[in-house]
């Protein structure tokens, strides 16, 4: 049976083995879930959060996986918007990655908040000054068009497609994509920039607030861009994974240097746009409301070096890294610098809001530091879990790279 | 800003409601804090939470001035919703679930349309806004001494200072059978104030040129706590002492910050 | 969201705001009530054979959708994007019009017996490139068989599911499906025609077809000596290959000879992979 279900002319391990392999996962997931269940029946008490750390890890996680799950929409606007077709080899597997992250992000944010059966006073009455509201309908709308995107990767497993009438859906609803992805792209746009947004319209926290472009504040803009910029680098690193524990090229070697140099370009623009930003809001916007560079980095353990280390290191470099044609040549030079560039976005979110949080406004008021609780990081990891299980399964008996038959040819 | 138009279009001239807190008379005995909590029916602290995640509208702090000890001085800070004008918290509300009251001015938690994502708390520089951790348990036969006029909240929500929101409405229901649409000036009295023994706290209408609240705001040693985010609040503090003034307030264009504690 | 509930407010931003994502609902449902409009259109049109295999069409890798004239030489290089529909193909066309293809298919009707590495392809027919063949009998009705490579790789099926008699088939959509081992496939159909009369190995022909009245095009069937005989090599190259995918490696270059059941001799290789290469089913 299990035999039956795997894409034809492709070898997958034993069923036996994948089970055994994804074990510990389900053993997380299953923690996660209890950790959920204590949540739910017995309220937020279980997390280290407070009144004034009231965003802790899940919402980190949440701008994290969503600003590394933009490689979905960016790769379905390159290919079917902009015609790019060396991306049609990784388009499957990057809907199925945005997928993941965006149904992990929901599902971490209906644990967070105190009472998620509510969450759809939001799309029913909502408050359009709300940068949140932005990101509540975007993010249901964006889920919605992916999973409309994941349907015919699923119909195209090879049970499935044997069902007439679904292959003919699969196809009829596959030349509508371009429609779809320039969707999910509008959508993307607005929710990874109101994202951004939301933090940088607080006007009452100095550390976040920043200069208004157009209509909406420049973080709109930055999450946007480091988005972007790095949504093409974890396309590139999970499908490399992949490669290394199915043991299989799944992709031409071209394919991860164009993402690889998307990423790139896009960092060095994003880099420029940070600094700029960074310089007038450190010597414009906060100081005029009386605090000063030090106050925001005068608290151990935040440093200046994290703002050094955010455009430097986890920027500057692996941007040129991946603009460099000789580097990116190289697969360890490629790897790192999409490594770098994944985690430049991770502690981009990361500094946007924990450090926002831990940052006293208050003149009397004290720097806070904040430890998660295992409840927390179960949770955290319930949804890497679910991730993993769920893509595990999709390479196991969905096409997710056309490519691999044709590669793994002796 | 909606609802600035809304009091700007209505014909009658509303109250807008505001406090002055005096911390040179506030010796810190946190009465307010407890008048507050009974009169609002706050959720009772249980050995489970701590001062931060306890709820706690009047929150008292302690500022001290950071010298040894001869010199060493402190201040208590009473520190509550503001009720801003032009409200952070208004803003990022995805639901709705904030509403700036264009009778009164108060900025109102609506605690049946929120759904506890906490964007409010995060945009919120006083730390005035508190989350329900717990589901609310009042100890056996404390539940007698709940205030009928305001109903409790449940956990998963937010909820603040709306200047014993309660009191007004029982105020104004009393002025309606009396005939009367306008309020005296003692009639509403928020718990807080009411409670205090040093009367620190004044409350009144601040558009109204003869309220006691009105003229200490013209005081010049009165100021707002973090005034230059522009949030507009409409609870003032007032000291005559130039280090309890630069420890609680950061002024703009000051010099190098004291170095103080909390 | 909407002007009768509480706090909806006549604002530009707020119109805007929800405006903008009540089009966007929109444009969704709308794109997915088009596709569900459009597969009901193909159901009525009796075109779902026809979508099957676009559908399938688009999942070969480009090996396999080599166009014929690429094959044959006439073209150095061409990817087909027609689904094999060489009626509707534009550069097909051009080439007839422009005679190009004639000293290929001036072999047509060139009858008599063609051997390639001991396959026996009689030049009487014409052939599919999912490795049927399609003669015409004297009363005007198709006669559909497997060809000498189906055959061989197909050796002794342990079961066939022929079409019952009077069931309408359609070019490029499912004819019959065989079974052998762990592996099956369903072979495709040459033409569009009605079931007469099914056969089997024995008689070298498994279907008679009465040609739909509708179309009886075969300008998608290869005839000329010089094109079967490109293709065959061509599919003989393509066997190697599928032969030598991943896991156990297989090589056919034991004296050219193709053996009888393929199969039976190489009982190791991955016959369900390789016969979703060979008769066009990935």
């Amino acid at each position: 049976m299990d035999k039956q279900l795997i894409v034809r002319g492709v070898t997958r391990m034993e069923f036996k083995r994948f089970i055994t392999y994804l074990i510990p996962w389900f053993i997380l997931l299953g923690i996660g879930l209890y950790a959920m269940y204590l949540v739910f029946r017995y309220g937020l008490n279980h997390t280290n959060m407070d009144n004034r750390f009231a965003f802790g890890l899940w919402i980190y996680f949440d701008l994290a996986i969503i600003a590394l799950g933009a490689g979905a929409f960016f790769t379905g606007l390159l290919l079917y918007v902009f015609k790019r077709h060396e991306f049609k080899s990784v388009i499957n597997s990057a809907v199925v990655i945005g997928f993941i992250c965006y149904s992990g992000a929901i599902a971490a944010l209906v644990v967070d908040v105190g009472q998620p059966l509510r969450a759809w006073f939001t799309l029913y009455r909502p408050n359009a000054h709300s940068m949140l509201a932005e990101v509540t309908f975007c993010l249901t709308l964006y889920l919605f068009v992916l999973a409309v995107e994941y349907v015919p990767i699923v119909l195209k497993n090879r049970k499935l497609k044997q069902i007439p009438s679904f292959l003919v859906f699969e196809f009829k609803l596959h030349t509508f994509m371009p429609i779809l992805a320039g969707i999910g792209a509008l959508l993307s746009f607005f929710h990874q920039g109101s994202l951004g947004g939301m933090f940088g319209v607080l006007n009452g926290q100095p550390f976040a607030f920043r200069e208004t472009v157009f209509v909406f504040p420049s973080t709109f803009f930055l999450f946007v861009l480091s988005a972007i910029a790095a949504g093409p680098s974890f396309v590139l690193l999970t499908t490399w994974i992949v490669s290394k524990i199915s043991g299989k090229r799944v992709v031409t070697k071209n394919v991860f240097m164009s993402l690889g140099k998307i990423s790139g370009i896009l960092l060095i623009v994003y880099v420029l746009f940070k600094s700029i930003d960074s310089l007038i809001w450190l010597n414009k916007t906060s100081p005029a409301v009386g605090f000063s560079a030090a106050d925001h980095y005068g608290f151990a353990p935040f440093g200046i070096w994290i703002l050094s280390v955010e455009i430097i290191v986890l920027g500057l470099i692996p941007g040129l890294i991946l603009i460099s044609k000789k580097l990116r040549a190289k697969t360890p030079w490629l790897l790192t610098g999409a490594v770098l560039a994944c985690a430049g976005v991770a502690l981009n979110r990361f500094v946007t809001t924990i450090q926002t949080l831990s940052l006293p406004t208050l003149p009397f008021a004290d720097f806070l530091t904040y430890v998660p609780t295992w409840e927390e990081v179960a949770i955290f990891l319930m949804v890497i879990a679910y991730g993993v299980i769920v893509y595990s399964f999709s390479f196991r008996y969905l096409p997710l790279f056309p490519q691999e038959r044709e590669l793994n040819r002796r | 800003m909606d609802t600035r138009n809304k009091i700007k279009s209505d014909n009658r001239k509303h109250p807008r409601y505001g406090m002055v807190v005096d911390l040179d008379r506030c010796k810190g005995c946190g009465s307010c804090s407890i008048a507050c909590a009974v009169e609002n029916n706050q959720q009772p602290a249980t050995p489970d939470m701590n001062n931060r995640t306890g709820v706690t509208w009047m929150r008292l702090y302690k500022v001290h001035n950071g010298e040894p000890f001869p010199d060493s001085r402190a201040v208590f800070v009473p520190m509550f919703c503001q009720q801003c004008d032009d409200t952070p918290c208004l803003y990022v509300c995805p639901q709705n679930a904030v509403e700036l009251d264009p009778m009164t001015g108060i900025v109102a938690q609506i605690p049946e349309r929120c759904f506890g994502c906490r964007y409010c708390m995060a945009a919120c520089p006083y730390e005035a806004r508190y989350f329900n951790w717990w589901d609310p348990v009042w100890p056996e036969g404390m539940e007698k001494t709940l205030n009928p006029d305001v109903s409790p909240r449940m956990r998963g929500v937010v909820e603040k200072c709306n200047f014993c929101h309660g009191r007004w409405q029982k105020a104004r229901a009393k002025a309606a059978a009396e005939g009367r649409r306008e309020l005296r000036e003692d009639e509403y009295v928020p718990a807080c104030v009411e409670s205090c023994p040093m009367g620190a706290l004044t409350f009144g209408n601040l558009d109204d040129p003869d309220s006691k609240v009105s003229k200490l705001v013209k005081d010049p040693d009165t100021f707002k706590i973090l005034g230059q985010f522009g949030t507009k609040p409409k609870v003032y503090y007032r000291t005559t002492r130039s280090w309890v003034r630069r420890a609680v307030n950061r002024d703009v264009y000051s010099e190098k910050k004291e170095k103080v504690h909390g | 969201m909407f002007p009768w509930v509480h706090e909806f407010r006549w604002e530009i931003g707020h119109l805007i705001f929800t405006g903008g994502f009540a089009l966007v609902l929109v444009a969704i449902l709308t794109a997915i009530t088009l596709v569900f409009k459009k597969v009901y259109q193909i159901y009525k049109r009796r075109q779902v054979e026809k979508i099957l295999w676009q559908a399938t069409f688009e999942d070969f890798p480009s090996q396999t959708r080599t166009c014929r004239h690429a094959i044959s030489g006439v073209l150095k290089q061409r990817v087909c994007n027609n689904h094999f529909e060489c009626g509707a193909c534009a550069v097909h066309k051009q080439l007839i019009e422009h005679g190009i293809p004639e000293k290929v298919l001036a072999a047509a009707g060139d009858y008599g017996n063609m051997e390639i590495f001991g396959l026996n392809i009689p030049l009487d027919r014409m052939y599919h490139r999912g490795h049927t063949w399609v003669k015409q009998d004297d009363e005007g009705n198709y006669l559909v068989g497997l060809d000498d490579f189906g055959k061989r790789l197909i050796g002794k099926p342990e079961e066939v599911v022929l079409p019952e008699i009077g069931s309408r088939l359609y070019a490029n959509g499912t004819a019959w499906k065989v079974k052998r081992g762990k592996a099956d496939t369903r072979i495709l159909s040459p033409v569009d025609g009605e079931v007469l009369e099914t056969g089997d190995d024995e008689k070298g022909w498994y279907l008679k077809i009465k040609p739909a009245a509708d179309n009886s095009d075969t300008s998608h069937l290869l005839k000329s000596g010089k094109e079967v005989k490109a293709w065959f090599m061509k599919e003989l190259e393509r066997l190697q290959f599928a032969l030598a995918s991943d896991g156990i490696g297989v090589s056919l270059a034991d004296g050219g000879v193709l053996i009888d059941d393929l199969p039976k001799s190489h009982p190791d290789a991955d016959w369900d992979g390789v016969y979703g290469e060979m008769f066009l089913e990935p």
